[in-house]
């Protein structure tokens, strides 16, 4: 379960964020939501597919970092094995709240940054310091900020984005039947990538119209990044051995 | 080449000429290399004639009807008022209703899934022996993971599934006022549908018999080679024009008069539920139906063996009792219809579809599968040519004349074995005058031995055996219990704990109806 509270220097005074990349530390997930803006990062070291957001059934772009649900494969004596990490992991354990505020008496929302108190990431003996002794945030804390700001224009991104896909038809159903080296056979269905097909007959107009949006770098990171299905079922075979 | 059949004229709207002129349509009007049409369709409907709003209720088959006509799922939540079917309840039709008997006792589902096992494993005395030493669970309770969703209000797929996928199998509660305006406007924009609004005043045949045109009141004669009478009870080719004879049914099927009101939800957060309801009154029953905004409730029942009057009181009391609803201004009205069918439903270049064809109660809701059906085969099996249509119209009168005799006889089944003897009405339906000898013959191969695919001849019925094994067993029938195998005792006992896990899992990951339907009028279903 989630406590989100409002972060204040006050209250959490105190409060160390762990930092470590560990199951226990809740970081055992199998893929995160990511978006255009980072896709250059991320498709430097996982696949990027499409999966559908189970509340709405939209479609939004994930980095895979397994095969099954609490399996990352990513996660190696207490780090995360891997240059970059994705913005909706590094955020962890904060998120963006809204407050309303009255700014010369007009009543308007601000983004404030709120904390999951449930984490097993907060505690009080282990890690980094939110606050500096006399209130200040900590550099740490101002990373955060920066993150979350970041994640929070870059997953705007991500309506336009699907929309041109669907529209003009460039999503396809994938299953990626994954073979190990203990020869056991897993499918992995529920993942949606680019319709190369469809990419390459799109009219010349329908082709621009992605160029000016700006999509068309993101579409073909999207198709590079899918050969690192080939380390993550190595990482896999790896972990099979040890 | 006179006789090519290019010219198809539908005559009605509604949905039977709605979905017949779409199934047609999305196969045959694919364009030749010249750019005409291989078939040109036409649509003539009256103006101003209210659609008669039965057919509430579809089964699965709809999903692969829509699909084939080309409408987008998300466009039925958003423009049908359409919710989730995923079975029919029967409450009360065993026995008559005692205070002390528990909800589960009073009612039994018929889901639209197949209970599991049953058609792969001999059942043993799982199926037919109900002692308490064989467990309390209802006969779907042990092999049919579905029921649960129908319990809780649960929907039956997840807002991540593309349209019409699923997780337990469903059709559609709809208005089907609102249904048929949006197959009309698919079939007129997307299609290429001719829509000609006039009155028909005259109906001329060709010297073979067959009909040349029809007469129209405002855009002169429509000719065709193939005319499809949707036109609803008037039958206005095939029963008023051709006089086919009517076979009438009341004596197996009693009912032939329905008062249906509109009663709206109490508030947008009202649960919706996930089966139709059908609950047995001493003279008929009353079925209850929950789309988005409100509940179409009716009361169907024979004339012979109640009043109108009193008919009304029992539709008042059931309408009393409900909950999450507004009963204030509630206006009844009543329909009566013969029930039965025509002697042959294609002849000469004539077909009907719908109530054109004949009408039973909606017991199973069979109205719409039975113009789905109609219209598929016509669409498949469309004749080339006038001189092969009788060979077509043969096929299909055999097949159709089936279907009804089937329709009678499982509706029938559902009265037979009821054990209600609190009215002329229950104790004449088990008369056995009144029940067809093979229905008679069936029950009593069912005393000794569980429905199976032997008992129904043809190929693609109505009603699969499992639909029979679950109003027997919802209702308690006994079947004798034989000699099986430990082996097969072994397997029945995985079946049951395999249903048993399925359930609650179901239960935990589906949603319920109201909020999926939600989801889906805001978000859509995507369509992969």
């Amino acid at each position: 379960m989630t406590n989100h509270v409002l972060l204040n220097n006050i209250e959490h005074k105190g409060l160390k964020i762990n930092t470590d990349r560990t199951e226990e530390m809740g970081d055992n997930v199998w893929f995160a939501q990511t978006f255009p803006l980072e896709f250059r990062n991320v498709q430097a070291h996982y696949p990027i597919l499409f999966q559908k957001d189970a509340n709405t059934g939209q479609f939004m772009p994930v980095a895979l970092f397994g095969f099954e649900n609490g399996d990352n494969l990513f996660l190696k004596n207490g780090q995360w094995d891997a240059a970059y990490i994705p913005f909706t992991i590094q955020r962890m354990p904060f998120y963006i709240g809204f407050q309303d505020v009255k700014n010369n008496g007009v009543k308007e929302k601000q983004r404030v940054i709120t904390l999951d108190l449930d984490s097993p990431k907060v505690g009080k003996d282990k890690g980094v310091g939110l606050f500096l002794e006399y209130g200040g945030n900590s550099n740490y804390l101002e990373n955060v900020a920066v993150v979350l700001e970041t994640l929070h224009t870059g997953i705007q991104q991500n309506e336009p984005f699907i929309e041109a896909l669907v529209s003009l038809d460039l999503l396809e159903a994938v299953t990626l039947d994954i073979e190990l080296n203990d020869r056991s056979k897993n499918q992995l269905v529920g993942f949606y990538t680019i319709n190369e097909e469809n990419l390459n007959n799109l009219s010349q107009d329908k082709f621009i119209g992605l160029q000016q949006a700006g999509f068309i770098e993101s579409i073909y990171m999207i198709i590079a990044s899918q050969m690192h299905i080939h380390d993550l079922v190595a990482r896999k075979n790896a972990k099979l051995l040890s | 080449m006179q006789s090519e059949i290019k010219n198809i004229v539908i005559v009605g709207g509604g949905t039977a000429g709605w979905i017949t002129a779409g199934l047609l349509a999305a196969k045959h009007l694919n364009k030749t290399s010249t750019g005409s049409p291989v078939v040109n369709i036409t649509l003539v409907e009256s103006p101003n004639i209210p659609s008669i709003g039965v057919g509430e209720g579809t089964w699965p088959s709809m999903r692969e009807t829509l699909k084939t006509i080309g409408i987008d799922e998300t466009e039925l939540f958003l423009y049908c008022d359409a919710s989730f079917k995923q079975a029919s309840k029967f409450i009360d039709w065993e026995t008559l209703p005692v205070s002390q008997n528990s909800e589960t006792n009073r009612s039994y589902y018929h889901p639209f899934s197949l209970p599991f096992g049953t058609n792969t494993h001999n059942l043993g005395k799982y199926i037919g022996d109900h002692s308490p030493e064989n467990g309390h669970l209802s006969f779907t309770q042990k092999f049919c993971s579905q029921s649960i969703l129908c319990e809780k209000n649960l929907s039956p797929k997840q807002i991540i599934h593309k349209g019409y996928d699923y997780i337990a199998n469903y059709g559609y509660h709809l208005d089907a006022t609102k249904f048929s305006a949006l197959l009309k406007n698919h079939c007129i924009k997307k299609l290429d549908v001719n829509h000609v609004v006039s009155h028909i005043t005259a109906v001329h045949n060709n010297k073979e018999n067959d009909i040349a045109y029809v007469v129209t009141d405002t855009h002169g004669d429509i000719y065709g080679e193939l005319f499809i009478d949707c036109s609803g009870a008037q039958s206005l080719l095939l029963g008023k024009h051709y006089k086919i004879p009517f076979c009438c049914k009341k004596d197996i099927l009693f009912n032939d008069t329905a008062l249906a009101v509109q009663i709206p939800y109490q508030d947008d957060d009202s649960p919706i539920a996930s089966c139709t309801h059908s609950t047995a009154q001493t003279s008929g029953w009353i079925w209850d139906i929950g789309l988005q905004t409100r509940r179409g409730v009716g009361h169907v029942y024979s004339s012979q063996h109640t009043t109108d009057t009193a008919a009304e009181q029992e539709l008042n009391q059931y309408i009393e009792q409900l909950e999450f609803a507004k009963k204030t201004d509630i206006s009844i009205k009543k329909v009566t219809f013969n029930p039965g069918h025509y002697e042959k439903l294609w002849h000469q270049n004539c077909v009907a579809v719908g109530m054109a064809a004949g009408f039973i109660e909606p017991l199973e809701a069979s109205a719409l599968a039975m113009i789905e059906q109609s219209a598929q085969m016509i669409s498949d099996q469309l004749p080339a040519t006038k001189q092969t249509m009788k060979i077509t119209a043969k096929r299909f009168n055999e097949k159709f004349t089936k279907h009804w005799q089937q329709i009678i006889e499982f509706l029938k089944l559902h009265y037979v074995i009821s054990k209600r003897d609190d009215s002329s009405y229950w104790l004449d339906n088990r008369e056995s005058s009144t029940i067809p000898n093979s229905l008679q013959e069936m029950l009593s191969l069912w005393r000794y031995q569980a429905p199976s695919k032997y008992d129904i001849p043809q190929a693609n019925p109505l009603f699969p055996a499992a639909s029979y094994q679950y109003v027997l067993y919802g209702m308690h029938f006994q079947t004798k219990s034989y000699q099986y195998s430990e082996e097969e005792d072994k397997l029945m006992r995985q079946v049951l704990n395999d249903v048993h896990n399925k359930r609650q899992k179901l239960a935990e990951i589906l949603e319920p109806n109201r909020v999926l339907i939600n989801k889906i009028k805001q978000y859509g279903l995507t369509k992969i």
